[in-house]
């Protein structure tokens, strides 16, 4: 009964988005609003039933309805119940469903929340986010289905189907609990729990700008309307994104035992390109917002976002690329890149028209080269060939190869750490600069004094770091412009701050404080910048100068390394966690200068089993002592009577790639916050009480 | 008059923006050029230098002379029989198995392919490396390498995917067997 109610929701979701796209699309033809109407509700409606239908999966999970494939297949009976929960994404059936539901969520809100403001838009972007959900619902109920249950037919073979086959009976509960296969344990990390739905968020809420930009496009409504209505949307989506990106590598840091957490895999890349051409999208609207400029550019940056996010997610999914990360192959390729490959020509297709009509034509010109627009693009192409360059090594060589050579050729991670970092080093020089130029024209002089102030404490800093015994060149070159960046961000805050101080007389942190109230989105940034700037220090420090050894040591023998001494003091074998693995676990002390610091516990876990024919899992868990200077990051290698050996690297200013992601989601946080509006007739004695003090 | 005058003097100030805004236009078309151009030569380099041939066992194991030396990337089919580790000196030994190229279920072509008496068998050592979790019986290995001389394949970089990733959608005949 279960399962039908979640099968029977999800089809009525299905049939709920399709109906909404027919009732926009006819609505907006005939300038009908009853039928606009019927599908605002009509898309509204499919958030509550894949609410529903996503509900009644979790309830199977929790209650170990071992009949539907999906829970056998992510749970067994000693599954914890919060991995329970979190497994209802833990696969391709419930990740998709949990995807339907997200971006049914941000559907509804936007649709919700735009609708009086933006009522010309409306039916259009109705119709793209709907046609959108309809495609994902329409794989998860055809192709991926997650209510799907195992039947025996009477040739005693299993099938697991969606409806009854004849003949089919359902397989004894106790047998199915005993088969079940569980969670894999890979998945069984922190990271891991909230990094799917994070991407997701980011993905789907990518959808909302995307709409909007095509109802703009299919409207003819082509002001900033659609950038107003979607700035905050693509900083929430860019957010959760950013956030998806950090938590994938902190897992990667964490559970896969190498030491590192960002490996250039295609489908890690997969889940960056978006963020690079969103991120270029979202410093690029403030240009059409201030000055009219760059329309055309900004629809192909949001319909490279969107299609970046469809792509990544065929990429996968299907079964396409081979990864680590990716989903194991399915029947949901081909359509997948049928629905990207339309997106991407329909979408194209409309700004060519708009062009033709002569209706993107830009405002203004550049006005020199060293305007905030001209370095805002600058940035913008820099993103975007970041973007080419990472597409190509992942995916663009491999099928170019294959398809124009007939062989397979892959890019491994040389490629992408040649090309990457003068790219990256480019960025973050645009980053130190374009915020001190202005709009329309800024002269070198002036740009020059601006930035006196940040280039006399980078050359500060430069010199302590060489003091401190960094001489490598191009560390030093990295450092330098990483810095610049972060000081003036940190400079203009503090001007601003200062200016505002001589003005009201409060002090800097009051004036500070005041002044984040009053423009969130320009100081929010500033945060934003600042975090980037302390993830590029420590993705320099822990790329350029890891250390690594491995040793086998007698249980009280000690080594050395970089100042650190590592005693091993015994293994702990056998331990039996509450979800039935088995851990064998080495204790090993972590002291420096005579002074013990730590007691580290890196183990084996080790997962029983679930088939006959199945080895056991074995994950390599380390122990890590963490500080700001570095990582002590310490894995067993294995171990035998009184012997272990380890392997340690040693991981400088790796905690910095994690407090600046902090940083960074504080900074977005801030511009996203809503500015408090004052009421309609407070905002008019406000504009009157100005228009009267106006110079003349 | 005033109009006409008015007219006039504005399309001489339009000609000089005009003018001025294509000598402006073609600072930018440059610097435009210039990076697409410095772009290219990243990417065009960094493919030259980072190229490997995705080859099967069967490819590597019948051209050995032709990709001698050469790094290249390699998939095939975990043997687990064969899985040595020497954790001292964290080194890995194992055997791996030649994959039909063109299958719908990887789970099964794994299967299939350590257990094929006739398939291509390819030896492989690992250095310097912690024994990954899902080195196991019937796991894909996708290997970055070079072939030896000693006739082993010398892996620098190591993926492997569990089989147990790709019976997703497979039911499992155990569940109508009787209860143990």
């Amino acid at each position: 009964m279960l399962a039908e109610i979640g099968l029977t929701c999800l089809l009525l979701a299905f049939i709920a988005a399709v109906y909404a796209v027919i009732a926009a699309l006819y609505g907006a033809r005939k300038h009908n609003d009853r039928f606009v109407n019927s599908a605002r509700n009509a898309a509204l409606l499919t958030f509550p039933l894949l609410l529903v239908s996503a509900l009644v999966l979790l309830i199977g999970l929790l209650n170990h309805q071992y009949q539907i494939a999906y829970v056998w297949q992510v749970s067994n009976p000693s599954t914890p119940d919060f991995y329970r929960f979190t497994a209802l994404w833990g696969s391709q059936q419930g990740s998709l469903l949990f995807w339907c539901l997200v971006m049914s969520a941000f559907s509804a809100a936007a649709i919700t929340l735009n609708w009086r403001s933006n009522h010309r838009l409306m039916p259009y972007v109705i119709a793209y986010t709907m046609v959108t959900l309809a495609f994902f619902i329409g794989l998860s109920l055809f192709l991926e289905n997650p209510f799907a249950r195992y039947w025996i037919l009477p040739d005693n073979s299993v099938v697991s189907t969606v409806l009854i086959p004849a003949g089919g009976v359902a397989p004894s509960s106790l047998r199915l609990a005993e088969t079940a296969r569980g969670l894999n344990p890979l998945l069984r990390h922190f990271g891991m729990i909230i990094h799917p739905p994070m991407l997701y968020l980011g993905f789907t809420g990518f959808v909302i700008p995307f709409a909007f930009a095509m109802a703009a496009l299919a409207s003819g409504d082509l002001t900033t309307n659609w950038i107003k209505a979607t700035r905050r949307w693509a900083l929430i989506a860019w957010l959760f994104l950013s956030l998806g990106l950090l938590l994938g590598g902190r897992w990667a840091y964490d559970v896969l035992g190498w030491g590192g957490y960002w490996g250039w895999d295609p489908v890690e890349n997969a889940a960056f390109i978006p963020w690079l051409i969103g991120t270029a999208f979202i410093h690029s609207v403030m240009i059409q917002e201030k000055r009219g400029m760059l329309k055309t550019w900004n629809m192909f940056l949001v319909i490279g976002t969107f299609s970046a996010v469809i792509f990544g997610t065929f990429a996968t999914r299907s079964g396409l690329i081979e990864s680590v990360h990716s989903f194991a192959q399915s029947q949901i390729g081909t359509p997948m890149f049928l629905f990207w490959a339309a997106v991407t020509l329909v979408s194209v297709g409309l700004i060519v028209w708009r062009w033709n009509r002569g209706e993107l034509k830009d405002e203004h010109a550049f006005a020199g080269l060293l305007s905030r627009e001209t370095l805002f693009v600058l940035n913008n192409v820099v993103f975007v060939a970041l973007a080419a360059a990472i597409f190509w090594g992942s995916f663009g060589a491999p099928i170019l190869s294959e398809l124009v050579l007939n062989t397979d050729i892959t890019l491994g991670a040389e490629y992408f750490n040649n090309v990457t970092p003068p790219l990256f080093l480019a960025l973050y020089i645009l980053m130190g600069i374009a915020p001190l130029s202005a709009w329309g024209a800024t002269t070198a002089r002036s740009l020059g004094r601006a930035l006196v102030v940040p280039l006399a404490l980078t050359a500060v800093s430069l010199v302590v770091i060489v003091l401190l015994g960094t001489t490598s060149p191009g560390a030093l070159l990295g450092y330098g412009v990483v810095l610049l960046a972060g000081f003036v961000a940190l400079y203009e805050t503090y001007r601003g701050a200062a200016a505002r101080r001589r003005k009201t007389g409060d002090n800097l942190f009051k004036a500070a404080l005041a002044l984040f109230g009053r423009n969130r989105r320009r100081y929010g940034g500033f945060i934003v910048h600042l975090g980037i700037t302390v993830i590029g220090l420590g993705v320099i420090g822990s790329t350029l100068f890891q250390v690594e050894t491995q040793q086998t040591l007698q249980i009280g023998e000690s080594l050395n390394l970089e100042g650190y001494t590592m005693t091993y003091s015994g293994l702990e074998p056998g331990q039996i966690a509450d979800d039935g693995r088995i851990m064998d676990i080495a204790l090993v002390t972590v002291s420096r200068d005579g002074r013990e610091l730590a007691t580290l516990r890196p183990r084996h876990d080790i997962y029983p089993p679930t088939a006959a024919n199945e080895d056991p899992m074995v994950m390599n868990i380390a122990g890590a002592y963490s500080t700001l200077e570095n990582d002590f990051y310490v894995l067993f290698a294995g171990g035998e009577g009184s012997t272990a050996t380890f392997k340690i690297y040693i991981n400088p200013l790796i905690n910095l790639v994690w407090w600046g992601g902090l940083i960074l989601i504080l900074g977005t946080v801030i511009s996203v916050w809503p500015t408090e509006t004052l009421p309609a007739h407070a905002r008019e004695r406000s504009a009157t009480i100005h228009r009267a003090g106006a110079p003349a | 008059m005033a109009q006409a005058t008015w007219e006039k003097a504005a399309s001489g100030t339009s000609t000089t923006q005009s003018t001025s805004r294509k000598r402006g236009h073609w600072k930018f078309l440059v610097g435009g050029l210039l990076i697409l151009a410095a772009v290219a030569y990243l990417v065009i380099s960094g493919t030259v230098g980072g190229a490997r041939f995705f080859i099967t066992v069967d490819d590597l194991m019948s051209s050995r002379a032709a990709y001698a030396g050469q790094l290249v990337r390699v998939s095939g089919a975990v043997i687990g029989d064969t899985i040595r580790y020497d954790r001292e000196n964290l080194i890995i030994e194992f055997t791996v198995a030649h994959i039909a190229s063109q299958n719908d279920d990887l789970a099964a072509a794994l299967h299939a392919a350590v257990n094929d008496p006739t398939a291509t068998l390819m030896q492989v050592r690992v250095e310097n490396q912690v024994k990954p979790e899902l080195l196991q019986h019937e796991a894909q290995a996708i290997m970055t390498g070079t072939f030896g001389e000693d006739g082993v394949f010398h892996v620098t970089e190591l993926n492997l995917k569990c089989p147990s990733r790709f019976i997703e959608s497979q039911p499992d005949q155990s569940i109508a067997e009787p209860q143990v």
